[in-house]
């Protein structure tokens, strides 16, 4: 059994990431990838990319071998389970990935035939279809040991979680994070009750991770992670920030593809090198005034989540316009929060990082966010993505979009879904661009 | 036969309001109503029609919000809000998180909104949460209201509740005994929603005296969702041959809170609780279990099941607002555990404040000829 | 001929039906016609033919099924159409399976047990796509015979590929289609795997339990019988008459009653 783990994870599954890299670069210097007139030329960093992912999923084929293994929500916190050596597998992560694969209608239908509704959220849907019908687009999934589930982001990840559990038959750590509704105008503020609440619940999570990882918790492992967690994190802030610079040398779409190293390998060394090598790489556009959209003329916010399977299509529609995606509330969350790890007091900061994510605070600390951002970036315009799929980002859009309208920030609202292609009219988003485009 | 006279909702809120009560206007689902008593605070749900102006609707939620949530916001806009002095909005889902959310921050009524998020566990450590989140209730409706309720107050109102909410129960599990329809039966309970808990608890005294001897007739149905709106579905139920007899809606069934000193079990802390806050919480994380608390897919199925047996329920209507994802994520595994154990289901989904469709209708049709 | 004892009406949204039984049970006499609004004098109508047919008439029970079954005031009994189908379909066929059923308006799919009991159903009623008006709308869009579509898809192998599940939005994607210069055979025959896939979908949310029984105006259309046995590779059967099976369940179940007359 080690021994195939080994020679899978340890000898091919280092080299044949490896030379994906390897193919993918000397493709990207050989000029093929991306043809566009009026991008960038892709990142040199996505071929790293790529082997991380591979390499991810890779190793989750064979983990169930050698390692205790989690599923976890994307907003909770990890940090705790990779001190303890399971192998954390995202079903979001994968759901995104099948996304822009396109496989969720077909994927997602196993899960609508066994009785699921399309009303739920399509990431739910493409892992209940996935683990019905053991389809993926990365070869196998490995099965759970634990489940850990944080309601920071969504409810629906603990309705979703709990149907695992009952597939699975494992234990379910529940973090549960209180909503902070807006206290103060414009200004989320948790009740200290609140915060002692969610670490009382990550205290009592240790034996429950301990029992089923068959170890005890180091604490010295669990700083270190911190530590690394927190710079991959100020890292990937720094990096966005470089766009408040005009022309911005990166688009939204490429911090969309580029942010899955700091969701789901948060906690690797191997995550900060990633985004230690990406910001030179920034840096060097900078330096040779190269902005992701050739000719920018228009920059833009976009809020919620990314359309997965029409990223190539909304870059390259807008690019054609002279308009630049910029900054995003939502790659924006997996940075804005680094300030608060403290791996010195990992229990005490950890509560307080994973109740504050944009998505546990009100509607009018979102568009707070929004409008700080939209003054930080130097912004023209926002393009609110009303998901379908998720209720607690796209609920509100539409007093935001007013609200700004009203303050002079064009603001256009797109109904369509982050995975399910099925729920995207390319009629009607079409229109609604070039309209939007044409109001800037 | 006698039927008590139930007084009507905005008999209640014109009599309350005249000797100078406060209203307070509340959402889905779970609650502390006797620390609203205590403070002299009528709670009226807001969880169903009376008729909306729909037009109303679209200018703060997407089409892809649940009816429940959209009627209770156009209501509170369409003047439904002009009597109430306060609004609570309990977080049971993420559509309400964000009514919640647009009431405070865009809406900005004149009347105090006051969020409470309900814990999504069982543990002691959502226990000692709920307590302190009543807590920083107490302290704005102390605000608001300028009344501090003593312990001895709120203990009584507690134990006022406790009495009203075990009548509950009692006419649940008498219900094939009651002479009354299924409407007549749902008007009856539905009644706690905005009665003065020791007025529910004289009606419903009052009726338990009605229990006969004779079962009443009709093909026994399960209801499982959110409400029996419209309750039009619950005369249709019946002209086709359909007995209600066990509940598992989540404005009625799942809100038999026990006494709070429930019988204890391994998790659950022995003997009563002194401490008016805990004994609240206690109250609610020990209801039935629920797809808003997150409740584990096998308590939610050994639950149906053991009310299907209780009350010989021979089949199971999961009635259904659309776009109710709480709901929606539990429904396949729930109708495959009831089938394992021999109980057909059939799922019906609808819009509360629409009239019951023709489809509905010959869904329950023919679910119900599936049964006989 | 022989009595007629018992009959059947089912008032679909499309057309409506009437059938006659004898005391066996076995089909005698039918009438079908498109839905008239004015339903109470197509019933009218239809008993005054049923009474030319046979005599007396006095006697004979009727139950109503379909879409208009409560408007139908001579009726002894109603019953729905999804029991109504799955009892006519056993008694055809002889079996219990899964039977789809493609009208006008509505799609359904039944589990019949072995002994003719509905087991579990899935009713498409909300929703164009799946049901006979899909063909209609956007076969309309090709200035196609409704009664050639079948024939025509069938005839080539070349096939567009139609994304979108709503009816509104494939129409759009036909006129678009068209304008690329893609074939019309080859656009109807997308179309039809769009709507066998809806139907697929019905019947693995129910469960296949074979046969694979197929009844409804629609599958007079033979490219929907060929694409179903394609999609789910089991032999699908049809009953003799498809467009009837309601209303011949409805005369079963008023064969049944007994001692109630018109």
């Amino acid at each position: 059994m080690s021994l195939r783990y080994h020679w899978n994870v340890n000898l091919l599954g280092r080299i044949a990431p490896r030379l994906l890299r390897w193919q993918t670069e000397w493709r990207m210097r050989a000029g093929s990838g991306w043809k566009s007139d009026v991008l960038a030329p892709p990142l040199r960093i996505s071929a790293r990319n790529k082997e991380l992912i591979a390499r991810h999923y890779l190793k989750g084929r064979y983990a169930n071998l050698r390692h205790k293994v989690a599923w976890v929500t994307s907003g909770a916190p990890v940090e705790l389970l990779k001190a303890l050596d399971f192998y954390v597998l995202y079903p979001e992560n994968h759901g995104a990935l099948c996304g822009t694969a396109r496989v969720v209608e077909e994927i997602a239908s196993e899960a609508e035939n066994a009785g699921y509704s399309r009303d739920i959220c399509s990431y739910a849907r493409t892992d209940i279809g996935s683990l019905l019908s053991n389809k993926t687009p990365v070869g196998k999934l490995p099965r759970p040991d634990l489940l850990l589930a944080c309601t920071n982001i969504c409810q629906t990840v603990l309705y979703w979680y709990r149907v695992l559990a009952h597939h699975f038959d494992v234990p379910l750590i529940l973090i549960d994070t209180p909503f902070i509704y807006t206290v103060t105008a414009g200004h989320a503020e948790v009740a200290d009750h609140a915060v002692a609440f969610v670490q009382r619940q990550l205290e009592e999570a240790v034996p429950v991770a301990e029992r089923v990882a068959g170890r005890r918790l180091d604490e010295r492992k669990l700083k270190e992670i911190g530590q690394l967690s927190k710079a991959a994190s100020q890292l990937w802030m720094e990096i966005l920030e470089r766009n408040k610079h005009r022309p911005a040398p990166i688009s939204v779409f490429d911090q969309f593809i580029q942010m899955a190293p700091v969701v789901e390998m948060r906690g690797d060394g191997a995550t900060v090198d990633f985004y230690a090598a990406m910001l030179q790489e920034v840096d060097r556009r900078i330096a040779q005034g190269v902005g992701v959209v050739q000719d920018e003329r228009q920059r833009l916010l976009w809020d919620n989540l990314p359309v997965w399977y029409r990223l190539r299509y909304l870059a390259e529609f807008l690019g054609q316009h002279s308009v630049a995606i910029v900054a995003s509330t939502y790659t924006n969350a997996w940075g804005e929060l680094a300030e608060l790890i403290d791996p010195e007091r990992p229990f005490a900061s950890m509560a307080r990082t994973y109740i504050y994510p944009i998505l546990n605070r009100g509607a009018g600390d979102k568009l707070a966010t929004m409008e700080w951002m939209i003054g930080e970036y130097h912004l023209d315009g926002v393009i609110l993505h009303s998901d379908r799929s998720c209720k607690p980002y796209s609920i509100g859009q539409m007093d935001q979009r007013d609200r700004l309208s009203k303050r002079g920030v064009p603001a256009l609202l797109l109904e369509a879904d982050h995975s399910d292609p099925r729920s995207f009219s390319e009629e009607q988003v079409a229109n609604r661009l070039a309209t939007f485009v044409e109001m800037l | 036969m006698k039927y008590p006279l139930i007084p009507r909702r905005s008999e209640v809120i014109h009599s309350h309001k005249q000797r100078g009560a406060i209203v307070a206007a509340v959402l889905p689902v779970h609650y502390p109503r006797a620390l609203l008593r205590a403070f002299d605070v009528i709670p009226v749900e807001v969880w169903g029609p009376p008729a909306v102006d729909a037009s109303y609707k679209t200018t703060h939620l997407q089409p892809y919000v649940c009816s429940i949530v959209q009627n209770a916001l156009s209501f509170l806009q369409a003047g439904g809000l002009d009597p109430v002095d306060l609004i609570v909005v309990p977080h049971a889902c993420d559509t309400l998180q964000g009514l919640g959310s647009i009431l405070i921050d865009f809406v900005a009524p004149r009347q105090p909104v006051l969020p409470i998020y309900i814990p999504r566990g069982e543990r002691e450590s959502d226990v000692v949460f709920l307590a302190d989140e009543f807590r920083a209730l107490y302290r704005r409706l102390e605000e608001i209201t300028g009344r501090a309720p003593s312990e001895t107050e709120l203990a009584a109102s507690i134990r006022r509740e406790e009495e009203a909410d075990a009548l509950l129960g009692q006419l649940h599990r008498q219900r094939r005994q009651l002479p009354l329809t299924n409407r007549g039966f749902y008007h009856l309970i539905r009644s706690r929603e905005y009665l003065p808990a020791e007025t529910f608890t004289e009606l419903a005294q009052a009726m338990t005296e009605q229990v006969t001897e004779t079962t009443q007739n009709g093909v026994p149905i399960l209801l499982s969702g959110i409400v029996p709106e419209p309750m039009s579905v619950l005369d249709a139920l019946a002209e086709i041959g359909g007995m209600l007899v066990a509940d598992d809606m989540a404005c009625c069934g799942r809100r038999l809170y026990p006494v709070g000193a429930s019988a204890p079990t391994g998790r659950r802390p022995q003997g009563e609780s002194d401490d008016p806050f805990r004994r609240m919480a206690e109250r609610i994380l020990h209801a039935p279990p629920d797809s808003t608390r997150g409740s584990p897919v096998q308590e939610r199925l050994d639950h149906l099941l053991r009310l299907a047996r209780e009350s010989g329920a021979r089949g199971v209507v999961f009635y259904n607002v659309k776009f109710c994802e709480p709901e929606l994520f539990y429904i396949p595994g729930l109708r495959r555990g009831l089938q394992d154990a021999g109980i057909p289901s059939v799922v019906i989904e609808v819009d509360i404040g629409d009239p019951l469709s023709h489809q509905t209708s010959t869904r329950l049709e023919a679910f119900l000829e599936m049964l006989t | 001929m022989s009595e007629i004892q018992a009959l059947g009406i089912d008032v679909g949204s499309t057309t409506a039906k009437i059938v006659g039984v004898d005391a066996e049970g076995d089909m005698l006499w039918h009438l079908l016609e498109p839905t008239d609004p004015r339903i109470e004098n197509q019933v009218e109508r239809f008993l005054d033919r049923a009474r030319e047919a046979t005599l007396p008439l006095d006697s004979v029970p009727l139950v109503a099924t379909g879409y208009g079954r409560k408007l139908v005031r001579q009726a002894t009994r109603r019953v729905t159409e999804i029991t109504c189908h799955a009892q006519g379909v056993y008694r055809e066929l002889q079996r219990g399976g899964t039977l789809v059923d493609i009208g006008g308006q509505d799609s359904k799919t039944i589990r019949i047990g072995p002994d003719g009991n509905v087991l579990d159903f899935v009713m498409n009623d909300k929703c164009a796509a799946g049901t006979g008006r899909f063909l209609e709308n956007t076969a309309g869009r090709l200035g196609v015979e409704l009664d050639q579509i079948g024939g025509l898809a069938l005839s080539v192998a070349e096939e567009a590929s139609i994304s979108s599940t709503c009816t509104v939005f494939a129409e759009t994607e036909v006129i678009s289609l068209i304008a690329h210069g893609v074939s019309v055979a080859a656009i109807l025959r997308g179309l039809h795997r769009s709507l066998i896939k809806r139907i697929v979908a019905m019947i693995r949310t129910v469960g296949l339990t074979p046969p694979l029984m197929l009844s409804g105006g629609v599958v007079r259309n033979p490219a929907i019988r060929r694409m179903l046995e394609e999609e789910t590779g089991e032999r699908v059967i049809l009953p003799r008459y498809p467009q009837l099976m309601g209303a011949y369940g409805a005369a079963l179940f008023a064969l049944e009653i007994e001692g109630e007359h018109l």
